[in-house]
Formats: C-alpha cells, structure tokens, sequence
C-alpha cells in the first residue's frame, strides 16, 4: 500500500495539491485535504465541472455537507462506481479514499503524452529560451541612471551604440594562391610576373599588413567587420558548392577548367552588352569612332585578368585623359583670359576669330573624318572587287590554256584520237584499279571506325550513368547530413529537456519496484500452490485413512460378530467395539467443528479489524457532534428569523 | 557552428604543435581575446616574445581566424561541448582546448557586451509628468470647452536624458495607455512560453 500512496501524493502534487512532506499515505490525510485533493483532479479531468467546486471547506456545517454532496455528485458523474457520498469527504475512511483518489488519478490525461505532443526542434528551444531571458529581465527592478551597476547594463543601461558598420578586410593568403595564380598564369602567360607579384604580396603581408584587429580604422566597427567577411566568405562558399552540385557537375569539367569557362562566356556576354548598347549612341562624329575604339580597348581589360589591368588600365585612362583635356584645355584659358583681362575688345576679336577657326577646323576635322571614312570604304570595297576580278582573270587564263591545248592537238586528230582514248582506258583501268584497293582498305576502316564509335557511345553512357550515380550520391549525403543535423538538434532539446525535468521521478526506480513487486507476488503464489498442494494431499490421506479404517472396522465387524454368537467374552469385545468406534467418530467430528469454529473465529477477528479500521465510534461521535451543530445553527438562524 | 574555409586553415595551424608551442598558443588565444575587448586598435598586439619566431603570415592567419572563430562562438552562445567539438574536428588537443575555453569563459560576458552594443535602440522612457487643461474658447469658436493632457515623457537614450513634450485629447490618452497595457501584457505573454 505504501507504493500505491506514494504514486498517488506525488500525482496528487503534480495536479496541484498542497500536500506537505509529513504525509505520507492516505491514512493521514485530513479531510480538507482530501477535499481540495479531489477538486484539483476534477479540475483538471473536466474543467467545466470543476470550476464551480471550492478547493477549501467551509467552517459551517450545514455548508461542509453540501459541499461534500455536490463533490460526491461530481464524481460520480465523472466516472466513479463505488459507493460515495457526502459521508466518504466528511468522516473518511481509509480504503474508500485510496478507491477514490486511484479512480480520479487513472482519469487524469496523460501529460506524457501532451510533451510528446509538443512540436520540437530548434526553435521551441530558441523560444523557451528567449522567455526565461525575458522572465528573468522583467524580475530585475527598475533602477534610476546613476545608481545602475554593471549588473543592470545588459537590460537598462543604454551604453553607448554603435551601427553596424563594416569595413573590408584584408586576411594573408599565403595558401589560397596557387590555384588560382596558375589559372591567371596559363590565361596571360606572364609566369615570370605572377611570380614576382607573389613574393611581392608575401612580403607586404609578412611585414606591413597589420594584424586583423587593427585594419579597421574606427575601432567600433571592427566585430560588424569581422562578422560579415565571415558570413560573406561562408556564402560565397556555399553559393559555389551549390552552383558546382547542380550544374558543374554536370558540364563535366574539373572545377578549375568550370571556372575558366564559366569566366570566358562571362567576359563574351559582358563584351555583347557593351557593344549592342553602345552602337546606337553615336551622338557626335566625335564620339562614334572613339567610344568604338575604346569599348575595344576596354573589352581587352575585361580579357585581361586583373594583373594586367595595371598597364592596359592606364593606357585606357591615358586616352581618356588625352581626349577630354583636348576639349577642356582651350576653354579653361579662355575662360581665365576673360576673366582677368579689362580692355577686351582686342582679345575678344581674336577670342571670336580663334572660336571660328577652332569651329571651322572642328569642322574640317569631322568631314575630313567623315571622308576618310568614306575612302577607307570604298578602298575596302575597290579591294575586294579587285580580287574578285583577279580570281575571275585565273579562271579565265586556265580556260583559255585547256583550250589552247585542245586547238594544238588538232591537225593530228585521228591519231590524237586513239592516244587519248587509249588514255582514257588506261585511266579508268586505273581508278577501277584503285577502286578496288581503296575498298580493300575502306572496310577494315570502316569497321574500327564503327567499333571506335560503339565503344565510345558505351564510354558516354557508362559517363553520363556514373554522373547520375553521383548525382544521386550527392543527395544521399545532403539528405544524410540534413537528417544528422536534424537528429542531434533533437538529441540537444531532448538533453535539456531531460535536464530540465524534475528529478524526483524516477522512472527506473518505479520500474524497480513495479518488478520486486511483481517477484513477490510470483513468490506468494508459489507458496500459496504449495500450501494447497500440501492440503489436497493431507485430504487425500485423510480420505485414505478413513477408508482404510472404515473397511478394518467393517472386517473386523464381521468377524467378532461371528465369534459373538458363540463366546459370551467375544459379544462383549463386540460391544467395546462399536464403543469405540462410535466415540472415535465423535472425536473426529469435535475436531472439525473446531476447526471450522477457529475458522470463523478468525473471520470475525478480521471483520472486527476492518469495523474498526473504519473508526465507526469516532465518526459516529463526530457525526453526533456535527449534527448538535447543525442543530445549533438551525436554531440560530430561526432565532434570527424570529428576531427579523 | 560552420566555419569558412580561411577560418579552418588558420585554426588548423593554430592546432599544430610544430607551428605553435604550448606557450606560444596561450600567447595567441591571449592575443586574439585583447585585440577584441581593448578599446582602441594596437597593432603591435601580435608581438609578443613567445610569438617572435612563428612566420609571420602563418601568426596573422591564425590570428584572424581565432578572432573570428571568438566572435561567431559568442554570437552562437556555443557551450563548452559545441566549442570541443569543432576544435576535435580541427585536431586540437584537449589541452589547447581546455586554454581556449578558460579565456572565452573569462571574456564570454565583456564579448557579449561587445555584440549587444552593436545596433540601435529606441530612446526609454523613464519619467513623465503631465498637466491637465482646459481649452475654453479660441478666436472662431466661442465655446469649446474641452480638457487636453500636456505630457512630457523624460526620456533617456546612450546615457543623456531628452524630454518629448506632446498634447493630447482624453480618448488619445486612453489609447496612449490602452496601447501601453497591450505591450506589457504581450512581453508578459512572451515570458510565459
């Protein structure tokens, strides 16, 4: 029984009951405990019905009995078959109660199964996490500015703040390089220079690069900083390895050669975007040619990795430089001309004159330009024409050749004749010659070609099989990886979860005692078998005995009866007999009156324990004095009722 | 926790006990801790006498990257097993393991600090009076008889106070403090997860 109470108080607790750590079984329960006991269930087993029930009992009587009647009303309404009544509440008895509490305890919900219940994973740790933070925040006081300490600066002191700014940072690579130098290497094929750039890049960073910590140049913004590289280095990181899984391995390419090529169809778009934005803005004769001959140039930087942009870089902006300071050097001049000088007339003239030749040379210029165009053109033009003709000219010549021929040949025809068909003979003797001999060699080519082509269609589709092996292997490992993550984040919430559960259950121990319990009761019945095998056997010798000793008797009987009729010694041993046998029937009959007589006994002993165990005079006296108070009451309140 | 890859080569190194030495790695874990919690930049915080005789470019790369590996373990809140665990993972010893961890437990609160200045927040409030008066009449209308609230919120934002001075109707009141309650009630709601 103690197991049982133990599991009920502390399912009791749970539910809410206040029961204090003296109390250890059911026995010792009073009756307002029992009462709030029983509400806080019927509380949580049914709201509705619970909310109505006061968890205290009131001092008066009359009130206390209607309590315990609506309180038996609701458990019977929930569920409980046994007897109840106001009676079990008020003066209780032990095994009516444990009853009672077993019954209201089996009829809780099962909380277990609310937590398994609970969505979990990162986020509701994250969460309960942020309330206890904020539980915890909301506790702590509010303290004015100057008596903070360090402990409230987290929660209440603005502190000063600062944005999240970030600066680039520079980390020493002295790893990274190779690969990449030697792609940009084989692209421009200046070695020598790529190497001397490195140990020039090895040196700054062995000796001037300033540690990590001190590159910003606000202090500040360092962490912002530091932060973002590393977030930009991991998403590029991540970008990459995506783009490789879905399409680089599909280009079979090895990643260096991927990059190379994903770089050149880059540079082409590039270099396709600029031109056809740039071909219908030419506004000024001056800016078509220009912008053409520098969109070149350009497209050579973008061509150009970015160590040669350097050298290529400067002679773009040297042009640039050159033909807007063309234009710009005159007017500011002028400008200052015109500004310091006070008789300006003279210069004015000439300002006028120099603008109109600077015009009329502008002008000059363009249609020389224009011109220049044109010719350039039309010489391009007279060119090609001119080689048409000079192909048409060959052409002409070897005709007229094939023809001069054939009029020499002429006088001696008939003779001529027969050479040349002779000729023609031996000619197609000849190809039908070498017909044969190349058809002698075209079928074993043409055979290794067909089985070349065959093994080289099976080496594609042994490829593009295995790439789809891959394929599918990279995803089992994505899948993998994501199902691990996913498993130990649980594995995490799952530990501090059980962390956090109160320790006081202890389900092996539970177990523990659920098994001992069991064994003993295993124990018990094999003794009970025992005992009853022991009696069934003690019956059936008993039996034996009596039959044994009935068949004696009835020989026995027998024989002194015969002997009876004729010796008057033997009719009186005959009658001893019968005495004995009678009275030893007696004595057996008296002992198993006893028995059954100790029997009752026994049962009358344990009725009288368990009469007892209900404490039947204490209640009655209780019930006495109860209802003297009800008694009392109702003749108080007629007092007030006369009195009103 | 993931790591860049710049990041596990530096601490990869780091681990390396033929690049560092015992004291030299207490020197560096040392050094990366200062240089993010002292207040102004120093760059000579790398030298130091135990860690004159490392290469240079290896002791910046490893540098950088205990910095960065300091600042993303705060930022995560990362316990002692996340921390062993990437280090296991970057063939660390469990000593050098047990150095780091002292020092971040030692800097974890200042680090936090130093994360949670970065940002901006909203001025608090941490006082208000207020004044009620009537508006009787104007110059277009003779009688308008209706009270108004002055309220002054003495706010307080980066240690200097400012007042925020407005006027309000009743109903405007009402909502100000309707809206108040809703917000207490909602952080209260959020601590009760």
């Amino acid at each position: 029984m103690e197991e049982v109470d133990k599991i009920l108080i502390h399912a009791l607790k749970q539910v809410g009951t206040e029961v204090s750590e003296e109390i250890n079984s059911v026995q010792q329960f009073s009756s307002e405990l029992i009462v709030e006991a029983v509400v806080r269930c019927i509380r949580v087993i049914e709201p509705g019905l619970g909310s109505t029930l006061s968890t205290s009992l009131p001092p008066g009587m009359s009130a206390r009995f209607r309590v315990g009647m609506s309180l038996a009303q609701a458990c019977q309404d929930i569920g409980y078959k046994g007897e109840i009544g106001y009676q079990t509440f008020l003066y209780s008895n032990e095994p009516e109660i444990r009853s009672l509490l077993m019954c209201l305890v089996e009829k809780l919900p099962r909380e277990s199964a609310e937590t398994s219940d609970q969505p979990t994973g990162k986020s509701v740790v994250l969460q309960r996490a942020i309330a206890t933070a904020i539980k915890s925040q909301l506790a702590v006081p509010w303290l004015p500015q100057n008596c903070r300490r360090l402990l409230h600066i987290e929660t209440q002191g603005p502190e000063a703040l600062h944005n999240f700014h970030t600066q680039p940072l520079s980390l020493p690579n002295c790893t990274k390089g190779p690969g990449k130098k030697q792609l940009k290497a084989e692209h421009t094929g200046v070695i020598s220079v790529c190497a001397c750039m490195l140990s020039e890049m090895t040196d700054y960073q062995r000796d001037i690069l300033p540690p990590l910590t001190s590159q910003p140049s606000h202090h500040v913004s360092l962490v912002a900083s530091i932060l973002e590289q590393h977030t930009a280095e991991l998403s590029t990181a991540q970008e990459w390895e995506n783009e490789w899984k879905s399409q680089g391995l599909l280009s079979c390419l090895s990643p260096q050669e991927y990059c190379a090529w994903k770089l050149s169809r880059l540079r082409k778009r590039i270099e396709e975007q600029l031109r056809s934005a740039a071909l219908p803005s030419p506004e000024s004769v001056f800016g078509g040619p220009r912008s053409t001959s520098d969109l070149s140039e350009l497209l050579e930087t973008f061509r150009a990795p970015s160590d040669h942009i350097l050298t290529k870089g400067t002679h773009f902006t040297h042009t640039q430089k050159f033909t807007f300071t063309q234009e710009s050097a005159p007017v500011t001049s002028i400008h200052s001309r015109h500004q310091s000088d006070s008789d300006a007339l003279h210069q004015e003239e000439e300002l006028a004159s120099l603008q109109q030749q600077l015009q009329q040379l502008c002008n000059d210029v363009t249609q020389l330009t224009a011109d220049m165009k044109h010719m350039s053109v039309t010489n391009t033009q007279v060119l090609s024409e001119l080689k048409q003709r000079e192909q048409g000219n060959s052409e002409k010549e070897e005709k007229m050749q094939v023809k001069k021929k054939t009029v020499d040949l002429l006088p001696d025809a008939d003779n001529n004749l027969l050479k040349l068909q002779a000729q023609v003979e031996a000619g197609a003797n000849r190809m039908v010659n070498l017909a044969s001999q190349w058809e002698k060699h075209r079928a074993p080519l043409i055979s290794e070609h067909r089985r070349l082509k065959e093994i080289c269609s099976n080496r594609d589709l042994e490829s593009s099989r295995k790439l789809s092996e891959i394929k599918s292997l990279h995803d089992k490992i994505c899948v993998s990886t994501e199902e691990a993550r996913k498993k130990e984040e649980m594995y995490k919430q799952l530990v501090t979860e059980l962390e956090n559960l109160p320790q006081d259950v202890s389900r092996s121990a539970y177990t523990q005692r659920i098994l001992e319990i069991i064994s003993n009761i295993k124990k018990q019945k094999e003794e009970i078998t025992k005992i009853l095998s022991d009696t069934k056997e003690l019956q059936k010798e008993i039996n034996s005995l009596t039959g044994k000793l009935d068949r004696t008797f009835a020989v026995t009987d027998e024989l002194i009866f015969k002997d009876a009729k004729k010796d008057e010694s033997v009719r009186k041993s005959y009658k001893y007999l019968a005495a004995l046998h009678e009275n030893c029937n007696h004595l057996i009959q008296t002992i198993e009156d006893t028995g059954t007589i100790l029997r009752e006994i026994r049962d009358l002993e344990e009725q009288i324990e368990a009469e007892n165990g209900k404490k039947t005079v204490a209640n009655l006296e209780r019930i006495l004095e109860d209802y003297k108070a009800i008694r009392q009451e109702n003749a108080a309140l007629a007092a007030k009722v006369r009195d009103g | 926790m993931e790591l860049s890859d710049s990041v596990q080569r530096g601490l990869r190194s780091a681990a390396n006990p033929s690049s560092f030495d015992q004291s030299g790695f207490q020197a560096l874990v040392d050094a990366s801790f200062r240089s993010l919690l002292s207040a102004h930049a120093d760059p000579g915080v790398l030298d130091q006498p135990e860690l004159k005789r490392i290469d240079q470019i290896l002791l910046k790369q490893s540098h950088a990257a205990a910095a960065t590996f300091i600042l993303e373990a705060v930022k995560q809140n990362a316990d002692k097993s996340l921390i062993s665990s990437c280090f296991e993972e970057l063939s660390f010893s469990a000593e050098r393991i047990e150095i780091f961890y002292s020092a971040y437990q030692k800097h974890k609160k200042e680090l936090e600090h130093l994360l949670a200045s970065i940002g901006r927040r909203a001025p608090q409030i941490n006082d208000v009076s207020w004044r009620l008066q009537y508006h009787m009449k104007n110059a277009q209308v003779d009688k308008v008889n209706e009270p108004f609230y002055l309220i002054s919120l003495n706010t307080e934002n980066q240690g200097s106070s400012e007042d925020i001075n407005f006027t309000c109707t009743m109903e405007q009141l009402q909502d100000l403090v309707g809206k108040l309650k809703d917000a207490a009630k909602s952080v209260e709601k959020a601590s009760q997860m």
